[in-house]
């Protein structure tokens, strides 16, 4: 069986990394290319990008620093951010991501993922799914989190897997950024919703967080801030998924 | 001097990394998409992210299934990737009516690991001394049987056991993602590469 993931995740914008609290209040947080490969010296799984940009300028600066992030990482690459069609994927995975987050666009034209799929693979479309608790089930908002669709997230995320998403990056917007760990609820949710691997993401806190959402069922768990704040590293955390019996990538 | 590594892009391919990853392995390369480019490289990586039936398409439409054919008849040392490995099989239940280019006996069929796609870190386990063994990145959904003729090691999930590498002759292929396995697929990119150069060299 695989073994499962932990990954590092930059948000970026005008090529650095940002690094917010539930979507807003972004602040500098260093050199993506430098951090991606520490991180990888660290012994992380995979890197995910996300560009936080809304302009145009921002959004060329962000595509030369992805290619830069690709050319010089040797573990896999997602990018996320903006996709709004099949062109954006096709250019970003010549930019050298492995695989490509989509959000905004696929609730809007769902036919988007299986169009990706059947061009570039399911392998490469990844369903980014930014989830908040709403009453017993979670709804799913998108517009970096601006957004409230009329949608349940497991429902969302089985759509979108039927559709062709081969990967479900799940986010809980409640979480984001609060250091509180993981939604353990939202996880086991949606990943009894799908059967394609499923990324949890929002409220890393402590390297023991991280096993608790991959014994909840995640396949993978990601972090930001505590990598960049340099309060764990990737060993650290694989350290505390071994102690809790989960099984990692030496 | 180092050799020249091409990289056929047909479509949609991470060929950046790919480039990235052979440059690091101490080659030199050069992307390629038609027939008479293919006679200039010393060596030739078909990569993959993509669809077995596009890709499948792509060689028939460029003329690049018979430069590539020729290539490897003449003793050109090949490097299958991902749906790149699966295009050296004879076909894929990913597009039925579509044909690979038949170096390596048998077919590819899809996956019934517990998650498909097959995706994340996972061991190789050598069947033969032609590769290491270690922990490789796939993105998978298909993949040949672990008991197909030419298999020299194989991986599995769940009740799953499948393929993960093939050789015959100059020709080698894997399931998982050498560009994007750190150490280890470093270390299989530069015996690719050192490969290639003592074949050059005869």
């Amino acid at each position: 069986m695989p073994a499962k993931r932990i990954i590092a995740c930059l948000d970026i914008r005008d090529g650095r990394i940002v690094k917010g609290r539930q979507f807003a209040g972004l602040r500098d947080a260093g050199d993506p290319v430098e951090r991606a490969l520490r991180y990888r010296d660290d012994g992380i799984d995979e890197i995910v990008v996300l560009d936080v940009s809304a302009t145009l300028e921002s959004r060329l600066a962000n595509v030369r620093t992805i290619e830069a992030i690709a050319a010089a990482l040797d573990v896999p690459l997602t990018v996320g951010g903006g996709v709004r069609g099949l062109d954006d994927v096709a250019r970003l995975l010549d930019a050298g991501a492995d695989k490509v987050a989509i959000n905004s666009a696929a609730l809007e034209r769902p036919e988007l993922l299986s169009d990706a799929a059947a061009r570039f693979g399911a392998q490469c479309v990844v369903i980014s799914v930014d989830a908040y608790r709403n009453g017993s089930g979670y709804a799913v908002a998108s517009h970096s989190a601006s957004r409230p669709q009329p949608r349940n997230a497991d429902a969302w995320a089985r759509e979108a897997q039927d559709l062709g998403a081969g990967e479900v990056l799940l986010t809980s917007i409640d979480r984001d950024g609060g250091r509180e760990g993981f939604d353990l609820d939202l996880i086991r949710q949606v990943r009894s919703a799908v059967s394609v691997p499923v990324v949890a993401s929002g409220g890393a806190s402590t390297p023991e967080s991280f096993a608790q959402a991959l014994l909840a069922g995640a396949d993978a768990a990601l972090g930001a801030s505590i990598f960049h704040n340099g309060e764990a590293s990737a060993g650290d955390v694989k350290d505390a998924c071994r102690a809790g019996g989960v099984v990692v990538r030496p | 001097m180092s050799i020249t590594v091409g990289i056929v892009t047909l479509g949609a391919a991470n060929r950046r990394s790919i480039e990235a990853a052979l440059v690091r392995a101490g080659a030199t390369t050069r992307f390629i998409d038609e027939p008479f480019a293919v006679g200039t490289c010393d060596a030739l990586v078909l990569p993959g992210v993509a669809n077995f039936g596009y890709v499948a398409q792509e060689l028939d439409r460029t003329g690049m299934r018979s430069a590539l054919i020729e290539a490897i008849t003449f003793g050109v040392p090949l490097l299958g990737i991902c749906v790149g490995f699966q295009l050296l099989f004879e076909r894929s239940d990913e597009a039925p009516s579509a044909r690979g280019l038949g170096i390596f006996a048998g077919s590819v069929r899809r996956l019934h690991t517990p998650c498909v796609p097959h995706m994340g870190w996972n061991r190789v386990d050598p069947q033969s001394d032609a590769i290491a063994q270690g922990w490789a990145y796939f993105a998978n959904a298909y993949a040949p049987d672990a008991g197909v003729r030419d298999a020299i090691a194989t991986t599995h999930d769940g009740d799953d056991t499948f393929a993960c590498a093939a050789a015959r002759g100059n020709v080698l292929g894997v399931q998982f993602h050498p560009e994007r396995s750190s150490a280890y697929g470093a270390q299989l990119l530069t015996a690719f590469v050192r490969s290639a150069e003592v074949a050059y060299a005869r």
